[in-house]
């Protein structure tokens, strides 16, 4: 198990710095290359992060509960420790969407915060997202932390969608969904190609952190056993 | 640029979050590297 | 025995354990009747304005005596380790659950009858001409209700701080049925009243979607 990904300090500097240099990339895309829009003016270059961090943090959200899935059904406890590194890099993410958001909304609707649909669903999954890692933190016995949070992580997800088309139902004052929406949505040509710029830039970053993240249950599983070994000898 | 004190807020905040969570995942993954070192050594100090 | 006998031997078992003290029951009536006077207190209000306020209070009321009541169902079983003696018996896992779930369908159904005409007294609302829908939209509420939280309070019996837990992740995820159940009830206590079917989907939809999760996922919470 050791051997692979180590390299020390030198190796975890270097990829530090790739990573930095190209979420600054993104970040000069977004704010140089980027035409102004219209209505909103600059204020809109935020979008070009929270939008791609929603996205991504649903996506680790998506594949949190599918190996929680697969973990339940092939007791693979490597399954597990990805559905909790998903699960905390996507909360990571879904802080930056829902930090970002307010910021943007109250020089645009006046107010930091709304209880529209989208705001109000990303809260509850966010809040589900902080109850799981909080879970995971109150069980002392691993195989069974591994159980039950797959079982949480799955009911966790199911409730993500009746909460978004519940509160969709009651109130939305969110722009109408601009990609893959309506006819009349879509992104104009400049803005589309820094927006897919940005996303596959954040979809690299969150990929490493949860790489990283792995490795952190991969090590703490290591020295469970270094420790078992100890031990008994 | 109008707004821009949002704009620059909501970056600031956005990074300090990505490189922050970075920065704790990194330290932690080398504490724990270097407690598997250690107790490899403990480890082969005894079985020698 | 086949699963359906063996659940309705373990609601009887928690009916029998719930009706030799009546424990959980008046403490969790006196706590809803409790929440429904400090709301009359902190907002003082007036008739039309019980009319806008009520329904959700009322949902309000029973999700935070719902996240209190399932609490015990499973610790209760660890003093004795009376799970492992369960988990021994020749029945479906699922059947435990199913059991569990019935009874505490039951215990919150028994809160809200005796919650709701209280309740239609103190704010004034007049509840007997709507009772056939409202008692529909109760008992799909409570469906729900009665369903994550069991299966939650057998998650939350793994944790250490298991009586804080078990309201963090149970009322988050009651979120689309607080929501829908207050509409819903909003909506026939209106002028006119209207039943607003969209949200009696939603209901149905949580009610069955985790109603097969459990049956699907259930049986994992109860290994050793």
């Amino acid at each position: 198990m050791t051997g692979k990904y180590e390299g020390g300090a030198f190796m975890q500097a270097v990829r530090s710095f790739a990573l930095s240099a190209i979420v600054f990339s993104a970040a000069y895309a977004a704010l140089a290359i980027a035409p102004t829009e219209l209505k909103q003016g600059d204020i809109q270059r935020i979008f070009y992060f929270h939008v791609p961090s929603g996205m991504n943090a649903l996506l680790a959200f998506t594949v949190a509960c599918g190996a929680s899935i697969y973990f339940l059904i092939k007791r693979n406890v490597k399954a597990d420790w990805l559905a909790a590194s998903c699960m905390e890099v996507g909360v990571a993410f879904g802080s930056v969407v829902l930090i970002t958001g307010p910021i943007w909304g109250k020089p645009v609707w006046g107010v930091y915060w709304k209880w529209d649909a989208r705001l109000t669903s990303t809260f509850v999954l966010l809040v589900l997202g902080l109850c799981y890692l909080l879970l995971r933190g109150l069980i002392e016995d691993p195989e069974r932390r591994s159980v039950v949070s797959a079982v949480f992580c799955i009911f966790a997800f199911l409730d993500a969608p009746l909460v978004y088309f519940s509160n969709r139902i009651f109130r939305t004052l969110h722009p109408k969904p601009v990609i893959l929406g309506d006819s009349d949505s879509g992104l104009a040509p400049p803005i589309a190609r820094v927006f897919l710029y940005c996303f596959i830039v954040l979809a690299i970053l969150m990929i490493a952190l949860i790489w990283e993240r792995y490795r952190l249950e991969e090590l703490r599983h290591e020295v469970a056993e270094l420790r078992a070994e100890s031990d008994s000898a | 640029m109008q707004n821009l004190n949002s704009l620059i807020a909501a970056y600031a905040a956005a990074w300090l979050i990505f490189f922050g969570y970075h920065y704790t995942v990194a330290r932690r993954l080398s504490q724990l590297r270097e407690e598997v070192e250690k107790l490899k050594q403990s480890i082969g100090k005894r079985s020698r | 025995m086949n699963a359906p006998r063996a659940a309705l031997a373990i609601l009887g078992k928690e009916l029998r354990a719930e009706f030799r003290s009546f424990e959980l029951l008046t403490s969790t009536l006196v706590f809803v009747l409790i929440v429904v006077f400090v709301f009359s207190f902190a907002f003082d209000p007036s008739a039309a304005e019980s009319r806008r306020f009520g329904p959700g209070l009322l949902w309000i009321a029973l999700l935070f005596a719902g996240s209190l009541m399932l609490q015990p169902c499973f610790s209760r079983e660890r003093v004795n380790d009376t799970l492992g003696g369960l988990r021994l018996a020749p029945i479906a896992p699922v059947a435990i659950l199913a059991g569990k779930i019935l009874a505490n369908f039951l215990f919150l159904t028994l809160v809200e009858a005796a919650l709701l005409p209280i309740f239609g007294v103190l704010y004034n609302i007049p509840l007997v001409p709507v009772a056939g829908q409202l008692a529909l939209i109760m008992l799909m509420g409570t469906v729900g209700v009665a369903t994550i939280g069991t299966v939650f309070s057998a998650i939350a019996s793994h944790a250490r701080m298991r009586e804080l837990l078990l309201p963090l992740l149970l009322l988050p995820a009651l979120a689309p049925v607080l929501l829908a159940s207050t509409e819903l009830t909003a909506g026939i206590l209106a002028d006119p009243p209207e039943l607003r079917t969209a949200w009696l989907v939603i209901v149905g939809a949580f009610d069955i979607m985790f109603l097969t999760a459990t049956w699907l996922f259930g049986e994992y919470l109860l290994e050793e």
